[in-house]
């Protein structure tokens, strides 16, 4: 039950670093308390739904189920990408049941009530009886679809379900600020450059592990070579962001010496440079001169993530055979995170562990995310 | 020659909608009474609404001339 949750385990997780501990078991394993963080975390906030990509032309439309909600990811005539309720305002059933081209209305396949891709109910048939296609009672202006709150940034779909959050601008703004060199085109790589990885583990897991550096000559040995642990740095900005950085940063090249074209002036930095940040709670996003990912985690249950890999580079048309290559690259390190994020999962079924400790110098991010998490549970279980 | 109904079930059958809008057009064509009419001339409609069929427009004129939308 959701009162059940310990403030005390909120408040371990609150002190400072130094003395903290993470999140306990319950927040990993127990259902009840994963329908807390439902609400109090995923729902109150800007959680990452889709990306624009999923819905490239006007009239493109996927359904998508999100937390157990039926949502509908839409490209109106005008080319705005929104975000309904998948269900007619009629019955309730759902609309559309697998990703198609509106080419005119959204029918309802069980009565045909029709809505427009901007959510107006724009027709009713028989609703007045045979060939009465209106009655008074029927106020079709009133009767839309329920259109979700969502904000675009970074190619991404962010929605904040219970319609409560600040403005996503203003949330995110010195995120937004770090990275205004990348406010600029980018674009999907397309159908070679996006895959899922399922996971047995909870979604925060995801996030911890993606958050910090510390990891990263053990788990991918593979970077030693030329991105060695002094390389990185944390980032952790408490309440808002957190993740690492990277100095070193080298880009892939093909066989004949090609590489990927860089996103248009960027500051010195970014020459070898890349920054991996936590948009809270739940995108992953990368950044580096050539090209930037997005990972968005879909939490299918209190154990079961679904991670949404996303690679968009800097030119509409790039190299296929470098960009098969660069997602083969990318898969194969998120891949080899797998073990550790399930491996903590089993290891919460351990009774009593108390949610760990964290090193001051290298778990940083990690924390700040464990800190965020907390203040949102508390704050939702303080609320009358 | 095929019986209109035939062809309309057989449009439902193959989930031809763009054809369901001819079909469903010409069972109003032929209803016998103004309220038969209506019913397939609103059918014809939804079918031409959703295809972003062009005929659409001339349905609802249809439609609303006998205050049916």
């Amino acid at each position: 039950m959701a009162k059940d949750i310990p403030l005390q385990t909120l408040d371990a997780v609150q002190q400072p670093i130094e003395t903290a501990n993470g999140l306990p078991n319950a927040h990993y394993i127990d259902p009840d308390v994963f329908n807390v963080e439902k609400q109090a975390v995923l729902c109150a906030n800007w959680a990452g739904l889709a990306v624009a990509a999923d819905v490239p032309e006007s009239g493109d439309a996927k359904p998508i189920e999100f937390l157990g909600m039926p949502l509908l990811l839409v490209r109106d005539r005008q080319g705005q990408v929104r975000v309904f309720q998948n269900i007619c305002r009629h019955r309730g059933m759902i609309l559309v049941s697998e990703p198609k081209r509106i080419e005119g209305a959204i029918r309802c396949p069980y009565h045909s009530w029709c809505y427009s891709t901007e959510g107006k109910l724009v027709s009713t048939p028989h609703v007045g009886g045979p060939g009465q296609n209106t009655h008074e009672a029927i106020d079709k202006s009133l009767l839309g679809l329920i259109e979700v709150r969502s904000h675009i940034w970074f190619e991404t779909v962010f929605v904040n379900i219970d319609g409560n959050a600040a403005p996503f601008e203003e949330v995110h703004a010195d995120l937004i600020a770090r990275w205004s060199d990348f406010d600029q085109p980018m674009y999907h790589g397309g159908a070679d450059s996006t895959f899922i990885l399922e996971v047995k583990t909870n979604w925060k897991l995801a996030v911890e592990n993606y958050c910090e550096s510390y990891h990263l000559p053990w788990v991918h040995p593979g970077l030693n070579s030329y991105s060695r642990l002094e390389d990185h740095y944390n980032i952790d900005e408490k309440g808002k962001f957190s993740g690492q950085g990277t100095l070193v940063y080298r880009q892939l090249t093909g066989d004949d010496g090609a590489v990927f074209p860089d996103f248009a002036s960027l500051d010195d930095k970014w020459a070898e440079g890349g920054e991996y940040i936590t948009v809270y709670p739940n995108v992953l996003l990368g950044v580096q001169r050539d090209h930037t990912f997005v990972i968005i985690l879909e939490p299918v249950n209190h154990e079961t993530t679904r991670e949404h890999i996303h690679l968009f580079y800097a030119s509409q048309q790039t190299d296929v055979t470098l960009r098969a290559k660069n997602t083969v690259q990318w898969r194969g390190i998120f891949e080899e995170d797998v073990f550790v994020v399930e491996g903590m999962q089993k290891g919460r079924y351990a009774p009593g562990f108390d949610g760990g400790r964290f090193s001051p110098a290298m778990d940083g991010p990690t924390h700040c995310f464990h800190d965020w998490v907390a203040s949102k549970v508390a704050d939702h279980l303080a609320a009358p | 020659m095929t019986s209109l109904q035939d062809r309309l079930l057989a449009a439902h059958a193959r989930d031809d909608r763009a054809a369901l809008v001819g079909l469903y057009t010409e069972a109003a064509d032929m209803a016998a009474n103004i309220d038969a009419a209506c019913f397939y001339l609103t059918h014809a409609y939804i079918f031409a609404l959703e295809k972003g069929d062009p005929a659409s427009d001339a349905l609802y004129q249809r439609l609303k001339a006998e205050g049916r939308v």
